[in-house]
């Protein structure tokens, strides 16, 4: 089946796409706390030198995510 | 409201980096201290108010979070002094600092307060910024909206902070009425959560609604609930089949939904093109390869500079204080209490005062860092590293701060919200060489390996700090696999705007920090140290006289009178109870290389390591601080330091003869102290950050059984050359 959303790991880096949802409810509540929303767009701006983690601008604010955190956010394809 | 006579309190909240801590600074100057936080074991920096009027009143900065849904144990500090009038912080108003320049941001915790209904002050922070970037804001439409005070204030330049402190005073002496507070203002309750509100407002003794749901939502944790609460709030939300969850995102969700339209109407951004400043640093900063590297180059310069700059200041403290204890010893009569202050107190002191340049210089270093941003960035780049090891990417910040004292390095662990990241972090950060062990190594490495070249010893030296930080490592990953937690383990991390660090939090940071240390760790080594010569100067009834003439008799005219004293001073120490002591335990450390002596050292530094060379000191019966020595010593190299004391060890020796300070012996006691758990007043903080004794106990025995074992094993591999 075909998957209807991208995640932050799909995205090329500099590239940015629109949050449609943010799943898992224990991180939903610490992400959207920090201004990740549905409905804001969302770029890549590099991954950790190391992996495992990226940097992410929502917004105009920085972030930094694992990848498990960075996979509960549904992006637009 | 001020009637009662007890002084007002104040809190101050906002989201990380909103600069909070900036403003109280402003606010409060020196006139701050850190407390300690009865029940929660935490820290809260409160300082005194004083307003235009003459009011006083108390200011409390509470840890910076995003919401009264917290995930870590700074952030539920903040939930559990809001929900709780009983709490000795809860306060009598709110000042709420936003950063104005991402206002859509720092709504959400706000609106939250305003629905708790305590008196409320919204401060928009960084108006120099904003006027920078070209923001306007139109506050008088949110004083419209939601009606309380706001005031564009900057934190950095000091603008309207007086203004602030009148607003504010204001607000206090408004006579509240009764009514108000109880009911949410903001956000409009969902029928479930009218319910779970109206059960927890009809069974406990809470009038507003919004403290009510809190309470509902994390009855689960809140330390002052009585078991009986507990269990009703339990109750009420396994009937209501409450999810708070998936209640708290929806919130959330809502209340962004509400004051996002509000914000765009207050706010207006000019359009930016291209990236800012912060972008094209962070290109290099959290590069793929020049991240890790300029990292690594920068904790190298701060350990050179820690290196050289004892080389420096600590010729100049121990110049000062020999000279006081020249000066006093001069002018003073030869009694009990002269020897006390002489040989006791003073070099206690001093073993204080030489870590103050070499802790302050950490600190400053360390908080820069912090105070641009690049701490962040570090925790970023290194999270999958730490994670390795059962950590956390904020551990390594512990990590780096463990390289100047345990103790606060600790303490700053609370933002990590895994217990068991956190419990490993608090675990393995004494391994870290702190600033004092470097004393201990100056006088250790010379004498492992007196012959070599300046840059061998160097070069040892910089292995000692890889030495320690492999242990916890080594540690860390052993814990790993150990322990196991369903704690959720979050990342998450806001990577903040660089900006030129503000001087005055800098110095206040070190100021605080220092004052810390010298207070904390002071209070032990002068006890030590007084202590220390009261063994060492009294004993069983007439031991010490009969040691004495003993020698005297034996060794008259072979010996110099300077000789014979120093022989006398020997004999006295080992038939004193400290020599008792040291005795005593020498078959238990005679396998490591060491005698009685060492013994005695070794005993005092479990209180503190960095009693080691003013013990040394004393049981070698030098007036530790001589000025002669340490004048002379001033200009010397570091490895060069120390030297009457370092002859005195070479020459030591067993009583068949073989020399004590071999080159095993020397490495054994460097291994030993860079593994052993030897200070109190970690112990204590690690008692107080993981709520019970059995940690630090736990702490103590492995670190220390660790130091024994790999002190043996060196011993025994080593030449004894
Ligand atoms: N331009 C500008 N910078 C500010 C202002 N207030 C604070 N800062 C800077 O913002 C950064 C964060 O400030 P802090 O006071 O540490 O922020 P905080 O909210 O206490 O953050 P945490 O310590 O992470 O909770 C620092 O680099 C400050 O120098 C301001 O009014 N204007």
């Amino acid at each position: 089946m075909q998957r209807r959303y991208r995640t932050i790991a799909d995205l090329k880096q500099h590239e940015s796409a629109l949050a449609i949802a943010v799943t898992d409810p224990a991180l939903a509540g610490k992400l959207t706390a920090m201004g990740v929303l549905p409905g804001t767009l969302i770029e890549l701006v590099r991954p950790a030198p190391f992996g495992n983690a990226f940097y992410i601008k929502v917004d105009g604010i920085r972030l930094a995510l694992r990848e498990e955190e960075a996979a509960c956010i549904l992006l637009e394809l | 409201m001020s009637d009662s006579g007890k002084p007002l309190k104040i809190a101050l909240l906002g989201n990380p980096n909103s600069g909070k801590s900036t403003v109280f600074n402003q606010l409060t100057g020196l006139r701050q201290k850190t407390g300690n936080f009865p029940g929660v074991t935490v820290d809260v920096k409160e300082g005194r108010l004083r307003f235009p009027s003459g009011l006083e009143a108390r200011l409390i900065d509470l840890p910076g979070t995003y919401s009264l849904y917290p995930t870590s144990s700074d952030e539920k500090i903040v939930t559990a002094v809001l929900t709780n009038p009983a709490d000795p912080f809860y306060p009598d108003a709110l000042v709420y600092i936003a950063d104005v320049t991402h206002l859509d941001k720092h709504m959400l915790l706000f609106t939250q307060l305003l629905d708790l209904g305590l008196p409320l002050l919204l401060a928009l922070n960084m108006s120099d910024s904003a006027a920078e970037q070209g923001i306007k804001v139109n506050t008088a439409r949110l004083v419209a909206q939601f009606r309380i005070p706001v005031i564009s204030i900057s934190g950095r330049t000091g603008e309207n902070i007086q203004k602030l402190l009148h607003e504010l005073e204001k607000l206090i002496r408004n006579e509240p009425d009764a009514s108000a507070g109880s009911e949410m203002v903001f956000y409009p309750l969902r029928e479930q959560e009218k319910q779970v509100v109206d059960a927890v407002r009809h069974n406990l003794p809470i009038g507003n609604a919004y403290c009510a749901l809190l309470l509902a939502h994390h009855h689960g944790w809140l330390p002052f609930l009585k078991k009986q609460e507990r269990e009703t709030l339990s109750a009420i939300v396994e009937t209501k089949d409450f999810q708070s969850l998936r209640a708290q995102v929806d919130e959330t969700l809502d209340r962004y939904d509400r004051f996002t339209p509000i914000v765009r109407k207050t706010i207006q951004q000019p359009f930016v093109s291209g990236g800012t400043a912060t972008d094209h640093i962070d290109a290099v900063l959290t590069h793929r390869l020049f991240g890790p590297l300029i990292f690594f180059g920068v904790m190298l310069m701060v350990f050179m500079a820690i290196f050289f700059g004892y080389d420096t200041t600590g010729g100049w403290v121990e110049n000062a204080t020999g000279v006081l204890v020249d000066a006093v010893g001069n002018n003073m009569t030869d009694n009990w209490f002269s020897s006390l202050l002489v040989k006791g107190v003073l070099p206690g002191l001093q073993g204080v005062l030489v870590f103050v340049p070499q802790i302050a210089l950490l600190f400053l270093l360390i908080s820069i860092l912090e105070e641009v941003g690049y701490m962040a960035r570090a925790v970023f780049i290194f999270d999958k590293t730490m994670r390795r090891f059962g950590m956390n990417g904020r551990s390594i910040v512990a990590l780096i701060g463990g390289g100047a004292c345990a103790v606060p390095a600790i303490m700053g662990t609370r933002t990590i919200s895994n217990w068991k990241e956190r419990l490993i972090t608090v675990m393995v950060t004494p391994f870290i060489s702190c600033s004092a062990r470097i004393p201990v190594y100056l006088v250790l490495i010379p004498v492992a390996l007196p012959l070599s070249t300046w840059w061998t010893k160097a070069l040892i030296f910089g292995g000692m700090y890889f030495f320690g930080l492999g242990a916890a490592l080594g540690a860390a990953y052993v814990f790993k696999k150990i322990l196991r937690t369903s704690d959720p383990s979050f990342l998450a991390l806001e990577l903040p705007e660089y900006r030129m660090p503000h001087w005055k939090n800098v110095w206040l940071t070190v100021w605080e920090k220092v004052k810390a240390f010298v207070a904390g760790a002071g209070k032990i080594i002068f006890m030590i140290s007084i202590a220390l010569w009261i063994l060492g100067n009294s004993g069983p009834e007439g031991a010490l006289d009969n040691a004495e003439s003993r020698v005297r008799t034996e060794m008259s005219g072979s010996l110099t009178p300077e000789e014979l004293n120093d022989r006398v001073a020997a004999k006295r120490l080992e038939a004193s109870y400290a020599g008792i002591i040291g005795k005593g335990i020498e078959p238990a450390i005679r396998p490591l290389g060491y005698d009685w002596k060492i013994g005695i050292a070794l005993l005092s530094s479990f209180a503190a390591r960095e009693v080691f060379n003013g013990t040394m000191y004393t049981i070698y019966s030098l007036e530790s601080v001589g000025a002669r020595e340490e004048v002379e010593a001033s200009n010397q190299r570091p490895f060069e330091r120390y030297g009457r004391l370092r002859r005195q060890m070479t020459d030591d020796r067993f009583e068949n003869g073989d020399r004590v300070y071999t080159l095993a012996t020397g490495i054994s006691l460097l291994v030993f102290y860079a593994l052993a758990m030897q200070c109190m007043s970690t112990l204590a903080v690690v008692r107080r950050e993981t709520g019970n004794w059995k940690w630090p106990i736990f702490q103590f025995l492995f670190m220390s059984g660790l130091a024994y074992f790999f002190a043996w094993l060196v011993y025994t591999l080593l030449p004894k050359v």
